[in-house]
This record gives C-alpha cells, sequence and structure tokens, in this order.
C-alpha cells in the first residue's frame, strides 16, 4: 500500500498530515471528494465511523477510514464547512456503503448537506422534526416539537429527497419515491417478534420473494451521545452499557480504556486480567442469546430456553462479582469497581467444561438437523467486499472473510499475552454466520481458560484523579464488542465533560447490511438472515 | 439415486439424534426458580444491586454527614439531600442531614453514589421487590425519622 | 362386563319404545350430537394441558402449576379467560367471511373426530366408506384457514394462508396414498372393518395383529402418514401458515376472544384427530395388542381384559406425545423446502410404497 503521504500529496500538495493518535488530514469539502477517490483507489475500502461534529463556529465531519488488507492502517479525515450557513458536503456513499447511513445521521442530527446522497431522509427523528438536535445552539423547547398526535403518512417516509447542485451552483433538492406505487409493501415491526427489538423494515415483496427492504429507525432512540455532552465521565460509563446491552461490558471497556489513554492512566495487570475475562464471558452470554435467538426465529423454541438457561450461568457470575447481571457496572475509570468476588475463580472454572459439553449438544441439537441446515444453507450471501464497503464488522464480517478483529488488530488489555485464534469463514453464508458464534464461544473459553488460573496480585485500580477531566483534544478507542468494531470517540474541550462524544455502533451497519442481503430471497429469510447478523437496535438507535 | 438415499437416511438419523437430545432434557431437572416460594431459601450474590439504603445503627445514628458527593454524582438527579443546620455541643452551628431522598423510579443501579461516599453511609442491599402501586411511592426517605449522625462522642443537643 | 354397545343399545331400544320413531330418532342425534361436543371440548382442555407441561420438560421448565393442583386447572382458566374476552371487530374486512371462516375451520375438525371409533360399538358414523369420508371432510378445515386469511384484509393473514392452503393441498396427497395403502391390505374402507381385520381370530385360527405388523411396507405408510398428518395440522416443524416469527400468528393473526378460540380449539383437536386416524388405521383402533403365537395366548387374553377405549386413548395419546416431542425439538421448515419434502421425498414414496402393498396382497 502507498505511504498515506503520497496518497494525500496527490490530492494537493498543500494539504499535511497531523500525526496524531492516527495520522489525521484536514481538507476543505471541494478537495474531500477527490482525497476520498484517491483512499480508496488505493486500498482504504472501509470507512469505519463517520462523526458530525458541531466547532460552534463551523460545522465538521471526521470520517475514520480503514482496511481490508493492511489491517493496522488508519486514517482520519476532517472535513470543515466555512461557516454555519453553507453546510454542503460532497457524499462518499457512492465509495463506501456503510456512508449511506453516516450521512443520513450527520443530516439529521446537525442538519450536514451531503450532496449527491441518493436517500437524504432524516434517520431517526421523523421528517416533521424541528430543528437539528445535535447543534450546540439546538433549541430543545418542547414547544416546536410537541408529541405529534398523528402517524407519520407511508409518503413521508418513502420520499427520498436528494440534494444537488443546480448548472448555476445552487443548491437544490430533488424527490424520489421508495417504492413504486403497485409494489406490494409489507411493514414487519416496529412491534414484530423477530425484529429484536423496535426495528421498522418495509418490505416490498413479490409473493414471497424480497424485492427491497428499507430499514427505518429510532424507535428507541434516546440521544445517548447528546446526554453525554452534559455528564461527567464516570456518569457516562453507565450509558455505554445501555447501547448494546448485550455487550455491555465491552463498551464500557471501550470508554474506560479511552479516558485512560487520555488521562495516561496504568491500569494495574489485575483489573486488565479480570476485564478481559469478563469480556469474553459477555462475548460468550452475548452469542448465547444470538444462537438462541436464531433458533428460535426458525421456530426451535426449545433451542433458545437451552440458550438463555446456560446464559445464566454467566449472569450468576456476573451478580456475584459485578453486582449487576445485565448492566453489570464493573469496569471503572482507572480500573475495577471492586475486587472480584472469592467465589469467582471457582464460578468460572466450573463454568467452562459445562459450557463445551452444551455446545456439543447445541451441535447435535441444531447445527446437524437438517432442517436447520436447509434453512440456513445457500441463503444470504455476503461478499468480502460488500462487508468492507458497508463496514459491517464483527463475527458478521468474519464469516465473510475480512479479518476485522480489534483483539489482533488494536490489542488492549491482555490481548496480545493470550492465544486465541480469530475465526474467520470465507463463504459469507448465514450458515457460516451461525457457526462463527459457536466457534467464538469456544475461543473465548479458551482465553477464559488460560488467565483464570493466573490472575495476577495487585490493585484492581489505579489512582484517579477526584474529579476527572480530559486533556483538550480527540480520542479514539476501538474494542472488539460481541457484534464488531465499537469505537468511541471523545473530543474535549478539558472540562469535565466531554465536547462531543461518539459511539461508532456496529449494529447499524449491520442492519444496514440487510438489503443487499435479502434481495431475490424468501420472507421467511428475512428473519433468519436478519437473526444471523445478530443486531440489536438500541446499539444502532443510541 | 444412492446419494438421495444416503441423504435420507443420515437426514433422518440426525433428526433423531436432536431428538434424543431433547428427551435428554426432559429427564434433566427443570431449572425454574419458584419466586415467590422460594423467599428466603435462594441465596442472592451479596453484592447485587438492588435498592439504596442508608444502615441505621442501634443508637438510630447513621454516617451521612450530608457532604452531597453522592447528590452530585448521581447521573439521573435521583439522589436528593435536605440539609439542616444544627448547633452543636460546643455552640457552633453545623450542617447536617435532614431527608436523604431516593427516588427509586430513576435509579440506573450505577453504583457511582456507594462508590463515592467518603463515610460509606449508603450501601445496596439486595432487595429487588421493588413494585408499588403508585408512583410518589417510590421516592423513599432513606434517613429514618429522628436520626442523627453518628460522631465519635455522641452529640447530646436535642433534635431541633 | 356392560360393554358400550350394550350401553347404548339399551337407550336405543327405551328412546323407541316410548316415543314415536322420528322423535326418538331425534333425540337420539341430540344426545350424541352433545356428547361429542363435550367430548371435544374435554378432550382439547386436556391436550393444551399436557402439551404446555410436556413442553415445559422439554425446556427444562415446569410448566403450569399454580392454577389448581399441579396447575391441573389451568386450560380452564384460559377457556375462561378467553371467553371473557372482547370479540375485537375490523375495519374493513370481508365480515361474513370472517365470521364463517372459523366455523368451517371447527366444522371441519368437528365432522372428522366423529367418524373416530373411541371404543367397541363407540362410534357415531360408520360409513362402508369411512375412510373417504374422512379425508374429504376433514379437507373442509382449509377452506376455513383461506377464509380467515383472505377476509382479516391483512398481508400476514393473507400471507399465512396462502402457505396454508399449499401445504394442505400438497401433504392430503401422500397422507392418501398412505391410508390407501392400508385400504389395499384392508380390502375395504369401512372403519369398522379396518378396526375388525386387525383383531380376533382369522379363518386360519391364529390372531390378528395390527396392519403395522401385517406387512413392512404398512410401516413405512404409518411413518409418511405421521409426517404428512403432523403436516395438516399445522403444528411441528409445519407451522408456517402460523410462523410466527415471520407472521406474527398467521392466518389468525386479526381474531379475538372466542373467535381465536376456535381455530384453537380445531388446531389441537386436529393433532388428537390425525393421531386417532393414525391409531386406527395402523396401530388398530380398539383392538387390544395380540401377538400371533401359540405361546402368547394367556398374553393376548390378559390384553383382551382392557378395556378398548383405554387401548383406543391409549394408542391415540402415545401419538400425540410423539408429535408433541418432534415439535418441541425441530426448527420450522421454509415454504420450498416443505413442498420439495412432500413432493420429491414423500409422494415418490408413498406411490412405490402403493405398488409394493398391492403386489404384496396379490401375492
Amino acid at each position: 500500500m502507498k505511504k498515506i503521504k503520497d496518497i494525500v500529496l496527490s490530492v494537493d500538495s498543500s494539504l499535511t498530515i497531523e500525526e496524531q493518535q492516527y495520522p489525521t488530514i484536514c481538507v476543505s469539502p471541494n478537495q474531500l471528494r477527490k482525497l476520498a477517490e484517491k483512499l480508496k483507489e488505493n486500498g482504504f475500502d472501509v470507512l469505519l465511523n463517520l462523526t458530525g461534529m458541531d466547532y460552534k463556529e463551523y460545522f465538521g465531519v471526521i470520517y475514520h477510514f480503514t482496511s481490508t488488507q493492511d489491517k493496522k492502517a488508519m486514517v482520519v479525515v476532517k472535513v470543515n464547512t466555512p461557516d454555519r450557513e453553507n453546510l454542503a458536503i460532497p457524499t462518499v456513499s457512492d465509495l463506501w456503503a456503510s456512508a449511506n447511513l453516516y450521512e443520513r445521521e450527520a443530516y439529521d442530527f446537525f442538519g450536514l448537506q451531503f450532496v449527491n446522497h441518493p436517500d437524504l431522509r432524516r434517520l431517526f427523528l421523523r421528517a416533521d422534526w424541528n430543528g437539528f438536535p445535535f447543534r450546540k445552539d439546538y433549541d430543545a423547547d418542547p414547544k416546536l416539537n410537541p408529541v405529534p398526535l398523528v402517524n407519520q403518512t407511508a409518503d413521508a417516509m418513502e420520499d427520498l429527497p436528494s440534494i444537488r447542485f443546480d448548472k448555476e451552483g445552487k443548491l437544490i433538492t430533488e424527490h424520489k419515491a421508495l417504492f413504486d406505487k403497485n409494489e406490494y409493501v409489507v411493514n414487519i415491526g416496529p412491534q414484530h417478534p423477530a425484529t429484536h427489538g423496535v426495528l421498522h423494515l418495509r418490505v416490498s415483496l413479490d409473493g414471497e420473494i424480497i424485492k427491497k427492504v428499507d430499514p427505518n429507525f429510532g424507535y428507541i432512540h434516546r440521544g445517548i451521545e447528546k446526554m453525554c455532552e452534559s455528564k461527567t465521565y464516570p456518569q457516562i460509563l453507565q450509558l455505554t452499557e445501555r447501547l448494546d446491552y448485550l455487550s455491555g461490558t465491552m463498551n464500557r471497556h471501550a470508554f474506560c480504556l479511552c479516558v485512560e489513554k487520555a488521562l495516561g492512566i496504568e491500569v494495574p495487570k489485575r483489573a486488565q486480567v479480570v476485564r478481559v475475562i469478563f469480556d469474553e464471558l459477555t462475548r460468550i452470554a452475548s452469542h448465547l442469546l444470538g444462537w438462541g435467538c436464531m433458533c428460535m426465529d426458525m421456530g426451535s423454541i426449545t433451542a433458545f430456553i437451552y440458550g438463555m438457561r446456560d446464559r445464566e450461568k454467566i449472569m450468576d457470575i456476573f451478580e456475584e462479582t459485578g453486582g449487576g447481571r445485565l448492566m453489570v457496572g464493573y469496569n471503572v475509570i482507572g480500573g475495577l469497581a471492586n475486587e472480584v468476588s472469592p467465589k469467582f475463580v471457582d464460578q468460572v472454572k466450573e463454568f467452562i467444561p459445562y459450557m463445551r459439553k452444551m455446545i456439543k449438544e447445541y451441535h447435535i441439537l441444531f447445527t446437524n438437523n437438517p432442517i436447520a441446515k436447509g434453512r440456513m444453507e445457500n441463503i444470504g450471501f455476503l461478499t468480502k467486499e460488500t462487508a468492507a464497503s458497508l463496514g459491517v464488522t464483527g463475527p458478521t464480517g468474519r464469516a465473510s472473510g475480512w479479518s476485522c478483529d480489534v483483539r489482533k488488530i488494536e490489542p488492549y488489555a491482555v490481548y496480545d499475552q493470550v492465544d486465541f485464534q480469530e475465526m474467520l469463514r470465507q463463504d459469507g453464508g448465514t450458515f457460516d454466520r451461525y457457526l462463527i458464534r459457536l466457534d467464538e464461544i469456544e475461543q473465548s473459553l479458551r482465553i477464559i481458560e488460560q488467565l483464570i488460573d493466573n490472575l495476577p496480585d495487585g490493585e484492581f485500580k489505579a489512582k484517579t484523579p477526584a474529579i476527572i477531566k480530559l486533556p483538550e483534544g480527540e480520542y479514539y478507542q476501538r474494542v472488539e464488542n460481541a457484534r464488531g468494531d465499537f469505537g468511541v470517540y471523545i473530543n474535549s474541550k478539558g472540562d469535565k465533560n466531554p465536547y462531543r462524544v461518539k459511539f461508532r455502533s456496529p449494529c447499524m451497519t449491520l442492519i444496514s447490511a440487510l438489503d443487499p442481503l435479502c434481495r431475490n430471497e424468501k420472507i421467511a429469510d428475512l428473519i433468519m438472515i436478519g437473526a444471523s447478523l445478530d443486531y440489536v437496535i438500541p446499539c444502532a438507535d443510541r | 439415486m444412492i446419494q438421495y438415499i444416503k441423504d435420507l437416511f443420515s437426514g433422518i438419523w440426525n433428526l433423531l439424534q436432536g431428538m434424543r437430545i431433547t428427551m435428554i432434557n426432559f429427564i434433566r431437572k427443570p431449572i425454574t426458580e419458584q419466586y415467590p416460594e422460594n423467599r428466603g431459601v435462594k441465596e442472592y450474590a451479596e453484592r447485587f444491586r438492588g435498592e439504596l439504603t442508608m444502615p441505621h445503627n442501634a443508637n438510630n445514628e447513621h454516617k451521612c454527614t450530608a457532604c452531597g458527593i453522592c447528590q452530585m454524582n448521581c447521573p439521573n438527579g435521583t439522589i436528593k439531600i435536605v440539609t439542616k443546620q444544627i448547633t452543636t455541643e460546643d455552640g457552633k452551628t453545623k450542617k447536617a442531614l435532614d431527608k436523604y431522598l431516593y427516588d427509586l423510579g430513576s435509579c440506573t443501579f450505577c453504583g457511582l453514589c456507594t462508590m463515592g461516599c467518603p463515610q460509606k453511609a449508603i450501601v445496596w442491599s439486595n432487595n429487588f421487590e421493588h413494585s408499588v402501586f403508585r408512583r410518589e411511592t417510590l421516592v423513599k426517605q432513606l434517613n429514618k425519622e429522628g436520626s442523627k449522625t453518628e460522631e465519635k462522642k455522641p452529640v447530646t443537643t436535642p433534635q431541633q | 362386563m356392560l360393554t358400550f354397545s350394550e350401553i347404548i343399545s339399551t337407550i336405543h331400544e327405551g328412546l323407541t319404545d316410548a316415543l314415536p320413531g322420528w322423535l326418538a330418532t331425534t333425540i337420539e342425534y341430540v344426545i350424541i350430537g352433545a356428547a361429542l361436543l363435550g367430548l371435544y371440548c374435554v378432550l382439547a382442555l386436556i391436550l393444551i394441558l399436557l402439551e404446555r407441561k410436556i413442553c415445559a420438560r422439554f425446556q427444562c421448565r415446569i410448566g403450569p402449576n399454580r392454577v389448581g393442583p399441579w396447575g391441573l386447572l389451568q386450560s380452564v382458566a384460559d377457556m375462561v379467560k378467553i371467553l371473557l374476552k372482547e370479540i375485537i371487530s375490523i375495519k374493513n374486512t370481508d365480515n361474513i367471511l370472517f365470521k364463517t371462516a372459523l366455523f368451517l375451520a371447527i366444522a371441519g375438525s368437528f365432522c372428522t373426530f366423529g367418524a373416530l371409533q373411541f371404543g367397541d360399538g363407540l362410534a357415531c358414523i360408520d360409513f362402508n366408506v369411512g375412510v373417504f369420508y374422512i379425508l374429504a371432510i376433514s379437507s373442509l378445515g382449509v377452506v376455513g384457514i383461506l377464509l380467515a386469511g383472505w377476509s382479516s384484509n391483512n398481508k400476514y393473514t393473507l400471507i399465512g394462508a396462502m402457505r396454508s392452503g399449499a401445504q394442505l393441498i400438497s401433504y392430503e396427497l401422500s397422507a392418501g396414498l398412505s391410508l390407501m395403502t392400508m385400504v389395499i391390505l384392508a380390502g375395504s374402507l369401512s372403519i369398522s372393518d379396518i378396526i375388525a381385520g386387525q383383531g380376533g381370530m382369522n379363518a386360519e385360527g391364529g390372531y390378528n395383529t395390527w396392519y403395522i405388523f401385517q406387512a413392512p411396507t404398512a410401516i413405512i405408510a404409518f411413518i409418511i402418514y405421521l409426517i404428512a398428518g403432523h403436516a395438516e395440522t399445522n403444528r411441528g416443524p409445519f407451522d408456517l401458515p402460523e410462523a410466527e416469527s415471520e407472521l406474527t400468528a398467521g392466518y389468525h393473526t386479526e381474531y379475538s376472544g372466542i373467535q381465536f378460540g376456535f381455530f384453537y380449539l380445531a388446531e389441537y383437536l386436529n393433532m388428537f384427530i390425525i393421531a386417532g386416524i393414525a391409531a386406527t388405521v395402523f396401530l388398530g383402533g380398539w383392538q387390544p395388542l395380540q401377538i400371533n403365537a401359540g405361546w402368547a395366548s394367556g398374553f393376548n387374553e390378559l390384553m383382551g381384559q382392557i378395556p378398548s377405549w383405554i387401548w383406543f386413548m391409549g394408542k391415540t395419546f402415545a401419538l400425540v406425545l410423539l408429535s408433541l416431542w418432534v415439535r418441541w425439538t425441530f426448527p420450522r421448515l421454509r415454504i420450498d423446502q416443505l413442498l420439495k419434502l412432500e413432493w420429491k421425498i414423500l409422494m415418490p414414496i408413498s406411490i412405490l410404497n402403493l405398488l409394493i402393498m398391492a403386489v404384496w396382497v396379490i401375492i
């Protein structure tokens, strides 16, 4: 891969690269398009994250790019608008499919106008919402946005605005309809047993064959990123667990790591090891639930109950040591909240052989079952290129052959000291996504097994200042949560509250993969594919 | 044709294997917890964050000095401390706790209050049976009526 | 020992003596209808409770255990609740069809239920074309399901109903063919004849065993019938018409209260009816287990002492349990797999089986 410097200089020789945590390039909106094309040509085929920013005088967008070939390569591109009025920024959604939803989100929250974006609807809020809530001058007066008493019409949901420059250089908006008049559109959700939460899918059908899927987000949007701006860092921790509640520990770990990195705190070894054990237990619990839900969506409720039964054992371990079951709340900035419980080691040691035995049962009950196999095989293929373009990470990305495990790419805590295998599969089918979760459970058990016997002695928490203020700057931390690459971006102005927090949610990209995966499959497969992606809606909606 | 028959029989065999697993589980002991019958029998983890409480000793004294750190730490405004001025033995006026109000309805059980408490005056109890009929009932006063702050030497001035 | 046929003939004689013929017949019909309806409802309650208990055990749970001792009154409580629920009427539905559909569904299953022989002499309908009647009348239920799906004016119900139509029409074939296989062996379409051929002494002085033991092809026909019958009840791995993870509740999404209760009742009873027919045709109906060997005469005698209705119910419930076991183990099929299973596997095998059986009987 060419050096980033060469790529940047080939766009404009006046551009400079700032050496921060990742190489950072600041460009103007006019230069963005050219730089983006060059980056894409030179192997940066993943748009990991897109953060909208309000700098008070002007707006900005921060892009995090990475690559499937050179996994450690990461480049940050910053685009700033000239002022608060001219908000046109060229879209990159034709280069990276993941930008489609990201740009819609930035438009929704900041009103940034992505020129030539094919579908610039609001992502989370209703089309008739007044104002852009993440702007610093947003007026949160409830009178401006009263609680709506009528439903949004289908027309408002299906009207795709697109902004482009006309011949005289003015911005004009064009409208297009999402579905044809005579398409048979079925609403799946927001209240539906198989959408795993309040996701609304509008599905166009031809008999039982799916022609188009249009996800509609925002039913459980809580504005966590906005809430973070008015909370102190320790207070934000509890919100991270409520994003993807099934990998709460990992999300919390990510935030802790980000703050610790900013403060330069050295976390005691003991805390790091326990954190990793907790992360892996959470991963097992999450995959068990994912497995169970997938079985249940296939109609095998018994298997779901088995999954929940075994997940319960992990919940008990969490309860004993962390004090919470789903919201464990065990990681704090600087280390752990408590010393581990005296029962902890025994409980975990008891759990490992039990889980191994149960996985064998799962394989006999379900993996080898010809009906289940028939349902999962030959549907929903996701190629590596599409996965990278959509930014689909985690088990789903790895099932498509994209080695995207953050634990290996940017090892954090003690992941570089344990021996485990990154599970990879090549086909990217639904069955691969199913199998990779069960394989990852085994790998997680391996990690726990290595760590549980020799918990290092020492402190469980480093000394932290009483009031945590992050030095001015930007911090980004990636961790591998149960669904993929979870990222935390913190922009601090030196206060005890962050200036902007952005969570890179793996679930939003997973949901965006539904449409390409489900086309020309049957409606029963939509459920299967959705279950195999294993998304959690609160993580996508935030 | 041979493949067809082979597939047929291996399919049936695998289906029967699956039925064997469910039968094994049929015989296993059910894992259901019989709540509320198992009240007092089932053990809960000591650290389980069920409800915020303020322990009092035998003299109806607690350790809270009304410093307000928990109120400040709380992300949701769950804790409200009402203070009053009292006069100590040696004639000084001093801030003391009047009411420690805890709104269970908005608590997210993050634990920042107990972690930050310098006196360890508030602790988590295991009680998880929170349901009440009215939302107002969820706002609880944690310090008992007529209680006072525990000190090394007991304060003799009467409560105002 | 007093048999059912004696009780029934006593009632019959008493009535005809005391009343004019037409009145006696009418009263008899009413009594029979009421008795069947009562049995139908009681069986449904038992089946619902049974299913909930059994499925709980498969899932390492306890199941309903709060209402009554061991939860025995749970389904009574459910019934009361379902009777008290408001029947929601929905705008923009085809009201007449919407309300007729559930009667068609339940009438189909009830008429089939009447053709079962519960014991020695405990039969209401006994045609010389009994098997044909069962096959014909049980298909009536699908009309109800199709109408329900269509008239609800809901996309989910429509998809569910269409799936159900495709499924029932397909599986009717192999169910019919496997029953025909047995008709060839029995040489009669009459249910009484079929049962009579599976018990008692034969012409050579040996014992007649159940049909399933009389020919190897009968075992294949039995398995095919169980699969096809299971599919016809819309349960277990074949519950596509009401696949709750895709279509919320399929064709009965829009029904509430007792209207839903009717579909629910019909579904559970269909499970019993399919098991009952299988028990009748393959496992000798109410005939006791007999072994055709000289040394087993004592055993046969002992088996004969057990009342006939226990034999029938025992066999039927054993088959119901099997069906529950299957249902709570396997995931659901997709519509194309479902049709493939029928047209590519079950159909060819049953046709072949029918031919072999014909040859077997001739030889």
